[in-house]
């Protein structure tokens, strides 16, 4: 840097002292130059980032002063300012770009440490959600201490001797498998179960038919098929009387039975 | 002449094209540099040849600098958006 001050004072000593013999183009084009050289040489950016172009404009732009000096050399005065107010511009052209490289660096760096703590925030989200969605099914399942995690589908889901889910069941059907996604190793039994009205060989069919419908459906929604077993238990082990209407409802149901969390399915009835 | 083409090259070479104005000087420069060492004005010819350079060398820094400024830009979209993500996650 100590190699330029010299020039520019050299360059202001010839634009203060030389002026008056240039033309008026040439004049312009003299104070062009100069202009652009001391907005270079005044920036340490640009110092810093082309030190060896500024040099050459300060050299040019003497050049030119000294030349201005002398009758009849207008051309060779506007080529040495031109010369010059070109290095000027890619000096800075060049820190500029310097600059920019800089903010980019540091920006790269910023953009790293977001998306780690963007990734973190994720992580947490997903297992708040993970939670809140173990308590939605906790809550909706009760404990059987032999069989463990024992969700019920009323049938309110399906309609009389129907064993398509109704459209009403999206909902907690789409609640089991975010749960199951979010808890990979747990697997499922599906289990039906009727009323007693017909007959017993119909009403494990029907029973099986509608635990399969449960199933399929937690298929079609991306479970994996290896995760659920399906059986039919017709219309053994009833929850009430059958005497009653209200007790017939509430034995026509699917049961999903949870595996732990590594996977452990308690025993078939 | 050896150098205003070489300066040229290089410009061409990180991408300036004709919508820098300063890269269309430095080809018209160098033509007419040609035309003057054709007719043995070679007084103009260098004077020509050596504007010409510069412009060709202004005309590369110049794109080189709005290049890193696109990618400037780009990259603060992205800080952008992650910040807002961020925000929004909070």
């Amino acid at each position: 840097m100590s190699s330029i001050k010299p020039l520019a004072v050299l360059a202001i000593a010839g634009v203060l002292g030389l002026q008056g013999c240039a033309s008026q183009r040439s004049e312009e084009a003299l104070d062009q130059a100069s202009t652009a050289f001391q907005s270079v040489k005044d920036d340490s950016n640009v110092l810093r980032s082309a030190p060896r172009d500024v040099i050459r404009a300060g050299e040019s732009l003497a050049k030119a002063e000294r030349l201005a000096s002398y009758w009849g050399t207008g051309s060779d005065v506007r080529h040495y300012a031109y010369l010059s107010q070109r290095y000027s511009q890619i000096a800075r052209e060049h820190s500029n770009l310097v600059l920019n490289q800089e903010r980019q660096a540091k920006l790269e760096l910023e953009r790293q440490r977001l998306q780690l703590a963007l990734r973190e925030a994720k992580l947490a989200s997903v297992q708040q959600q993970g939670k809140w969605l173990e308590e939605q099914i906790v809550s909706l399942a009760t404990n059987d201490t032999d069989r463990g995690l024992v969700m019920t589908l009323g049938d309110v889901l399906f309609d009389t001797g129907e064993a398509e889910l109704k459209s009403s069941a999206s909902r907690t059907v789409l609640k089991l498998v975010q749960f199951l996604q979010l808890n990979p190793k747990r697997v499922v039994r599906i289990e039906g179960y009727t009323d007693s009205t017909g007959n017993p060989d119909d009403n494990l069919k029907l029973s099986r038919d509608r635990a399969q419908s449960v199933a399929d459906m937690l298929v079609d929604l991306g479970v994996d098929e290896k995760r659920i077993k399906v059986i039919g238990y017709g219309d053994q082990y009833p929850v009430e009387a059958n005497a009653s209407e209200r007790g017939r409802a509430q034995n026509r149901r699917v049961e999903i039975v949870f595996s732990d969390e590594k996977g452990r399915l308690g025993a078939e009835r | 002449m050896r150098l205003s083409e070489q300066a040229l090259e290089q410009a061409k070479a990180v991408g300036a094209t004709d919508d820098v104005a300063e890269l269309k000087l430095a080809e018209e420069k160098l033509e007419r540099a040609r035309s003057n060492m054709l007719s043995e004005s070679f007084r103009d010819a260098r004077m020509r040849a050596e504007q010409s350079e510069l412009d060709a060398r202004l005309a590369e820094a110049k794109v080189l600098t709005l290049k890193s400024q696109e990618q400037l830009t780009l990259l603060q979209s992205r800080v952008d958006r992650l910040r807002k993500q961020l925000g929004e996650q909070r």
